[in-house]
């Protein structure tokens, strides 16, 4: 027979097979578990895809000139004529983050000064009065004027026209700023803007190195090279964006989808027990069609590849529908970024917009990486189908699937969606850890629970003696069935238990160790008047820790940028200054975790304490040199000793500290953190103490829970739809697992009822089964949950993690109800056997 | 033993039809007759005469289409719940449940009861069907009659008064097949429990002391000449 008619012939008998079993239960389980999956995968690689285009664009049109060099100080003499040599024209705009203060209101926002020259490209955009038609201007704001944006001007209650005092500078509001051409990075934060002349800046006599200076430079391709080439060499420190270049965000975005990414490693995982059972379930079926094919003379390749074919036509008709679900996704996930997170960027009147546009490149990638994952779980059934034979219809014996094949194709699959969304050692090293702690302790638990319940209930007869014996006996299938519910349980626990507690926990203990109002920066000169006024109005400084503003260039000798390539929370901090601490002993709140802490009299003055993540994140070990630029002056750490946050003694605390004998060699401004308790009516003195120093940055607790809250109700969307994710596929786990035993159950549920017992003793059996399933998984997942809780609110918000004990018991017996009753509405149909199909068979 | 000390299942003018695509297909129809404990009876007849659904009535399993299923003790009517508790099934297939040993197998009828003795009897039992060294063995490591063996030691272990068995030697080789039919019949007998045999095997139907006989759609009790057995089995 030719190839081709052969294959023609396969097509045709899998495409029968197929019809045949696709209203058959377990085939419908399998496409739906298929189904989310993809949708999940194809949504995130397409949502992902969008933001990378449209931060493309956003770069192209926020840039505001063709190069963009920003530093905290201003460029000296010589490097200003060195730039301007390379370059058509430069035009610089100064940014200082501060509060304004208008009667009894304050709002914190950043203001920005130009002069005549500004802007360089672009419309400057603005208006006559708020809500008024916006007009583009040639020039920034008149000297001794101010233009605020809509938002500032009504949080603190102002009008066209009205005075407003900056320190010892008063500006009259004149119009409203509606766009800048030169925003990129300010469209994605939240901050109010306000827009002023360079010189009446000048007045306010802020130190150099807080006030951004951004410089727009005009230049062609060739200039832009050049130009680049200098800033590695002369100007490391400072932050260098060009029109050709990547989006500042795009690394974080790939982090963004990177995260979501290796959160799905537990969908996956509930996938693949999903598909075990499955597949065991599927098994008697597909060894019986292909022990009649072999019977009748077929070739164990063609029975495989009836199977293949089966298996793929399962796939190509699932992906229409899947397709279009996703793209509906896609579109809801764009329009719910733009509604949240891109909300500033649309405000301002940007001209690049999140647009659905499929990426039908990506989306083929995306369903081939998916099939070959499918192509993975299915593989134990193909490989126990090779060793189908006729004897098994003489037999009657079905020969199962290996659990060490399965355990194997899993572990590959999971291994592979780690190893490709990994970006970050440390986070994917926690996930990945407390995945596999709670599965272990799942299983541990399990097998500890069915075999001591066995073990004690042995000598007494009954239902729930059995009912224990029975899943001590069928131990692996329970125990599958227990950790899909289990980790289900555990994440949608662990969920819930972040959203509620991080909010009570935060409030308490902040205002517990750290008053309710944090100074982030504060000059030698605005803490001596602020321990002043604290004295006056008997306020107390709680904590008060001294810091200079430090700028990580190199990295053993290499330049950061290229030095790091993969996106960390540390790397994005470390694009800007970062707070460099000095202290002569180990602070309260830090504990050694790594190498050595200076001693006081130490002549080597060149070291660096460096916080655990942060080693971690940017790969760093003891012995590692740091290059800083300090005041405008390179200078080599070494890193001596790596240091965790501990609480109990203040949440201030610092990623990189030295020794005080540094300061010695060091000339540059020093600040100040500090933090302190005033009483309700306090809150009203604010306004004096800004109005004296504008660029004293202080935050009150109010302002801290308002932008946590803002976060977390953004959070909060996100993971609650995935947690609706998570319970579909828990529901699915279920589903499966009651399939795979389905034959098994209602055999034993007949023999019990030949026994002369009534269905009720069934009934009562399958509901201690799901009870016991149940209430193990409920445990697992709590102490799971609980651990979780204990690692990662120290680790990462640096918070005592205090169940609430109350509340989990609550918990267990919400999941023990809700799988109870869901066990029982799936083993409905197990629970259907009678003494008629025992006769029958 | 007089009639009023023993159980009995007594069926009247009973007839059972069932639908299939639209068609009523009788399978009998006004059949009285009475299974008393103590006693044997074998029901013989060709494929999809009726045999199993029969054996259902009786086990009061089933509703009839027609007539009465009536169970009786000492006389007395009893709800057929009560009969339910009181038989015990022995199966062509074993039945065995495959995850649990022999001894579990056997035991299991008890501990649902909540016996608290459950393996002691068991074993007792095991060892009364010659299964005695293989208690702790799985169903898959024996052989045909011994899961027979096993499945007819299950059946008895709570003491039930109406053993049904249908087709007990229908898997298994002559030599099996009449160690069973002993094994059966003499338990049964030990134990005074009605047996009620659904059989295709004249010699094995020939053993019971009363032989139901379907034939085109009626169902006769025959008086017990070997001929005759050897003609109603098909």
């Amino acid at each position: 027979m030719h190839a081709t008619e052969q294959l023609r012939q396969n097509l045709q008998l899998a495409w029968h097979f197929y019809q045949q079993q696709k209203q058959h239960s377990k085939e419908r389980v399998l496409r739906w578990v298929q189904g989310i999956l993809l949708l999940f995968i194809i949504t995130l690689s397409q949502t992902s895809a969008s933001i990378q285009v449209y931060l493309g664009q956003n770069l192209a049109n926020l840039l505001g000139a063709d190069l963009v060099l920003s530093q905290p100080r201003a460029l000296t003499a010589s490097q200003h004529n060195e730039l301007s040599a390379m370059a058509e024209q430069i035009v610089l705009s100064q940014s200082l983050t501060t509060t304004l203060t208008y009667n009894d209101q304050w709002q914190r926002a950043t203001l920005k000064a130009v002069a005549e020259d500004y802007p360089l490209q672009g419309e400057l955009r603005s208006a006559a009065f708020p809500g008024g038609p916006d007009s583009a201007s040639s020039q920034g704001p008149a000297i001794g004027e101010i233009w605020l944006d809509s938002r500032l001007l009504a949080a603190l209650g102002l009008q066209i026209g009205e005075p407003l005092r900056i320190g010892d500078q008063q500006l009259t509001v004149s119009r409203i700023l509606l766009h800048e051409p030169d925003r990129l990075m300010e469209g994605h934060n939240v901050e109010m803007r306000a827009l002023l002349h360079r010189q009446d800046l000048q007045q306010f006599r802020a130190a150099e190195d807080i006030i951004q200076h951004r410089y727009l430079v005009e230049a062609n391709t060739q200039q832009i090279a050049t130009i680049r080439q200098w800033h590695k060499t002369h100007l490391p420190a400072a932050q260098l964006h060009h029109k050709h270049g990547a989006h500042p965000l795009a690394l974080f975005w790939q982090r963004t989808e990177n995260f979501i990414g290796l959160a799905s490693i537990l969908l996956f995982f509930m996938a693949a027990i999903a598909m075990q059972q499955l597949s065991r379930a599927q098994l008697p079926q597909q060894q019986f069609f292909s022990a009649v094919c072999l019977s009748l003379g077929a070739s164990k390749q063609r029975v495989l590849q009836i199977s293949v074919l089966k298996w793929l036509f399962g796939l190509l008709l699932l992906l229409p529908p899947v397709l279009l679900l996703s793209a509906l996704c896609h579109w809801l996930a764009l329009q719910w970024l733009k509604a949240h997170v891109f909300a500033g960027q649309e405000l301002a009147g940007s001209v690049a917009t999140l647009i659905w546009q499929p990426d039908i490149t990506l989306a083929v990638k995306t369903v081939f990486a998916s099939a070959a994952i499918f192509i993975v779980f299915n593989l134990p059934l193909w490989l126990a189908l090779r060793q189908c034979s006729v004897r098994q219809l003489i037999q009657q014996q079905q020969r199962s699937i290996s659990n060490a094949v399965l355990f194997g194709c899993a572990l590959l699959v999971l291994g592979g969606v780690a190893a490709h969304y990994s970006d970050n050692g440390l986070l994917t090293a926690m996930l990945l850890g407390s995945m596999i702690a709670s599965i272990a302790l799942l299983l541990v638990l399990s097998w500890l629970a069915l075999s001591l319940g066995e073990k004690l209930s042995q000598p007494f007869s009954g239902l729930l003696p059995f009912a224990l014996y029975m899943m001590k006996q069928r131990l692996l299938s329970k125990t599958t069935q227990i950790l899909g519910i289990g980790l289900a349980a555990f994440l949608l626990l662990f969920t819930l238990m972040l959203l509620k507690d991080l909010g009570d926990n935060m409030a308490a203990h902040q205002r517990a160790h750290d008053g309710n109002l944090l100074v982030t920066q504060a000059s030698a000169t605005q803490m001596a008047d602020i321990e002043v006024w604290a004295a006056q109005h008997n306020i107390t400084i709680r904590q008060h820790k001294p810091f200079i503003y430090a700028q990580l260039s190199h990295i053993n000798g290499g330049l950061l940028t290229e030095v790091m390539q993969k996106p960390s929370d540390s790397l994005a901090a470390f694009n800007r200054p970062v707070r460099l601490h000095w202290s002569a002993d180990m602070p309260g709140n830090n504990r050694l975790v790594n190498g050595q802490w200076w001693h006081s009299a130490a002549d080597n003055w060149q070291q660096l304490s460096v916080e655990q993540e942060v080693m971690t994140d940017l790969g760093l070990q003891l012995g590692d040199k740091l290059e800083l630029v300090i005041g405008g002056h390179s200078i080599e750490f070494s890193i001596v000793a790596s240091h965790a946050y501990q609480s109990g003694a203040g949440a201030i605390t610092f990623w990189l500290q030295m020794p005080p004998a540094a300061l010695a060699h060091i000339s540059a401004p020093q600040y100040s953190m500090a933090s302190l308790e005033l009483q309700p009516q306090q809150f009203s003195l604010l306004p004096q103490l800004w109005q004296q120093h504008p660029s004293l940055r202080m935050v009150s607790l109010q302002e801290l829970t308002q932008r946590f809250d803002s976060s977390l109700a953004m959070v909060t969307r996100l993971i609650s739809g995935f947690a609706g994710l998570i319970m579909l596929l828990a529901g699915i786990v279920m589903l499966s697992s009651v399939h795979a035993v389905e034959a098994k159950e209602q055999k034993k549920n007949s023999i019990i009822l030949s026994f002369g017992l009534s269905k009720r003793t069934c009934l009562q059996l399958t509901m201690i089964e799901w009870l016991v399933t149940g209430a193990i998984a409920a445990c697992g997942a709590i102490v799971a949950t609980w651990l979780a809780g204990l690692l990662i609110y120290q680790s990462q918000f640096s918070l005592t993690y205090q169940p609430d004990m109350g509340w989990l018991l609550g918990t267990l017996a919400v999941i023990i109800t809700l799988v109870t009753t869901l066990g029982m509405l799936l083993s409905k149909h197990s629970l259907s056997g009678s003494v008629r199909q025992l006769l029958a068979e | 033993m007089s009639l009023s000390a023993l159980s009995t299942i007594a069926l009247t003018n009973v007839s059972q039809s069932f639908s299939h695509h639209g068609h009523q297909v009788q399978l009998f129809q006004q059949l009285s007759l009475c299974i008393e404990q103590g006693r044997s009876y074998a029901i013989t007849g060709p494929s999809g005469s009726g045999k199993s659904s029969l054996l259902m009535l009786m086990a009061g399993l089933e509703q009839p289409s027609a007539g009465q299923v009536a169970y009786l003790q000492h006389g007395r009517s009893m709800k057929l719940t009560q009969l339910r508790q009181d038989i015990g099934f022995v199966f062509q297939q074993f039945h065995l449940l495959p995850e649990l040993t022999v001894l579990a197998n056997v035991a299991l009828p008890l501990k649902l009861r909540g016996e608290k003795n459950a393996e002691a009897t068991a074993s007792t039992w095991l060892e009364k069907v010659g299964l005695g060294h293989r208690l702790n063995h799985k169903p898959q490591q024996l052989s045909g009659g011994e899961q027979q063996r096993a499945a007819i030691a299950r059946a008895l272990v709570f003491q039930p008064k109406f053993i049904f068995a249908d087709e007990p030697t229908g898997n298994l080789d002559s030599k099996s097949a009449a160690n069973v039919a002993d094994l059966l019949f003499d338990c049964c007998r030990q134990n005074g429990a009605a047996l009620v045999i659904v059989t295709h095997s004249p010699p094995l139907a020939a053993r019971a002391q009363q032989v139901l006989a379907f034939n085109n759609g009626n169902c006769a009790l025959l008086v017990k000449p070997q001929m005759e057995v050897q003609d109603a089995c098909y």
